[in-house]
């Protein structure tokens, strides 16, 4: 088997907030990006085309926050058609923008990106390891429900931000992970109580124990005492903590991107840093939705979930079946089992997480959703079930030649 | 490769910063599970007043760390309860034991009776 596969013991998943695979990664040739898309435009509400622009800035441009709740994404999505038979056509981010403030100059802004100097860590680490250039969310809309599909494989019927009940058989995978037969071992850290979880409703409030903090997360890194599964949520708020003052890393806008980086810096630097953590761990950094910011690749089909949302489809009149994805999101993986400049274009969404979780520890579970069932894994199974020819972590000698960070003081 | 330095954030921390829909959805969640909680491990902070990132957090702090001092006492209760329940049982075990031993010795001068009654008889 891989030595890559027969080596690893531990997945970690870094989920960051808010940000289209274009507006981050879009500067990088040759993987899916803006140089590939050719002479794509929005137009704005004067019927003026606005093309893509390297003009995106870390802080204080994208405020107010972009909109990126059920409607918003579907007129972003679809350019604000609601007929049967519509095609997505990614017409409508200016025309959404727009709706918060009127103000032509400031729709603009949605379609802007950064330079690949700009971001080190993020674009260095998709040009050195494996980069999934198609992604997407796993539903048009925001945050808590796109969330819980990388924790359960579904949403459970909702497309908002409200609280939702797990319906069982499904369970989370870290239930699936801590009730496996021999038990495996699974964290969620979030940053510090301050912070917390966006899974309040029902990983927080009945189980608590499968919580850690980022401090123990790094030490874990640090002595090799990683858990099998690790998820690692940011910062998403400035603010007090004991040990001082701690600036937001999630990357929501308007947060600092440049604090993102650095926490995507320091969480990769602490898996190097221990040479036996390095060599048995792959590390996932994701986008949980794109935030409302432009993205020029359309989001493809799906099977549908087993529920139906309450929030009614615009072209159906019907609630939404969770039958296409949302928006795409910039993902990658590291492994110093990678080959250097992997890009990777099959079609990923988040339920992809548990459904590789699952898989690769070898959990006996049978109740996964349609969703999860169809999503494909970014690391195969190493049990001869897998499929070779998609095995990321593919060389037969480990690299030696993988970047460092220095960290600011 | 030659480290690439990762430039230090020019942010300006800012706590006073309006809480987005995100922090404001996370504040909904946190306020249904305070709702759980019994009544002792309550806040006391009132959620409509949370305006700030900074606000948030210190809501966000106090409900989530009740949540783990509730669940950790609840597990300290559970276990003291365990060895309540154990204890009476062992109480029981022991009254048991005694009541055997006692008809033990009940019924011992009766055999001692009957070996010696045997005895005489053989005699």
């Amino acid at each position: 088997m891989p030595p890559g596969l027969d080596n690893l013991k531990h997945i970690v998943v870094l989920m960051m907030e808010n940000r289209s695979f274009d507006h981050m990664l879009g500067s990088l040739p040759g993987i899916g990006g803006i140089d590939d898309a050719g002479a794509f435009s929005n137009a704005d509400t004067n019927d003026n085309p606005v093309k893509p622009q390297a003009l995106a800035e870390f802080q204080g441009q994208l405020n107010p926050d972009p909109d990126h709740h059920f409607p918003a994404v579907d007129l972003q999505i679809f350019g604000g058609a609601t007929n049967q038979g519509r095609q997505a056509n990614l017409q409508g981010f200016v025309k959404s923008y727009f709706n918060q403030r009127q103000d032509v100059g400031q729709s603009q802004r949605i379609m802007y990106y950064f330079q690949q100097k700009d971001l080190p860590v993020l674009t260095t680490l998709a040009s050195q390891f494996a980069v999934f250039n198609r992604w997407f969310a796993s539903i048009p809309g925001p945050t808590i429900c796109n969330r819980a599909f990388a924790h359960y494989g579904t949403s459970f019927g909702r497309v908002d931000m409200n609280p939702f009940d797990v319906i069982e058989p499904i369970k989370s995978i870290y239930t699936r992970m801590v009730t496996a037969n021999p038990a495996r071992t699974a964290k969620l850290y979030y940053y510090d109580t301050a912070s917390s979880s966006m899974e309040v409703p029902n990983l927080l409030q009945n189980q608590p124990q499968v919580f850690g903090q980022y401090r123990e997360f790094l030490s874990a890194c640090d002595n090799n005492s990683l858990p099998q599964y690790s998820f690692v949520e940011p910062n998403y708020t400035d603010h007090d903590s004991d040990s001082g003052e701690e600036v937001a890393n999630d990357q929501h806008p308007d947060h600092d991107v440049q604090a993102g980086e650095l926490l995507i810096a320091e969480v990769y630097s602490h898996i190097k840093s221990n040479p036996q953590t390095w060599a048995t761990t792959a590390l996932l950094v994701v986008y949980d939705e794109h935030g409302g910011i432009f993205d020029h690749v359309i989001p493809p089909p799906c099977v549908k979930d087993r529920f139906q949302s309450s929030q009614l489809d615009p072209s159906t009149g019907q609630g939404f079946f969770f039958d296409r994805l949302g928006v795409r999101v910039p993902a990658l993986l590291v492994s110093p089992w990678i080959p250097k400049g992997k890009v990777v274009d099959r079609v990923f969404d988040h339920a992809s997480i548990p459904a590789t979780i699952t898989k690769f520890f070898q959990l006996n579970y049978a109740d996964a959703g349609p969703r999860e069932k169809a999503a494909d894994v970014f690391i195969e199974p190493n049990n001869g079930s897998g499929n070779m020819a998609n095995n990321l972590l593919s060389l037969d000698v480990m690299r030696t030649n993988c970047p460092d960070f220095t960290l600011p003081s | 490769m030659d480290p690439i330095t990762v430039p230090k954030p020019k942010s300006v921390r800012n706590p006073n910063r309006l809480a987005s829909s995100l922090l404001l959805a996370q504040i909904h969640h946190l306020r249904e599970a305070e709702k759980n909680l019994p009544v002792r491990y309550h806040s006391g902070i009132f959620h409509k007043s949370l305006i700030t990132e900074g606000d948030v957090a210190r809501y966000v702090r106090s409900v989530t760390e009740a949540i783990h001092k509730a669940h950790n006492d609840a597990a300290k209760d559970r276990a003291k309860a365990t060895a309540k329940r154990k204890a009476p049982r062992r109480g029981r075990v022991d009254i048991a034991v005694q009541a055997d031993r006692t008809a033990q010795r009940k019924r011992q001068p009766g055999k001692k009776k009957k070996a010696r009654k045997k005895a005489g008889r053989k005699g």
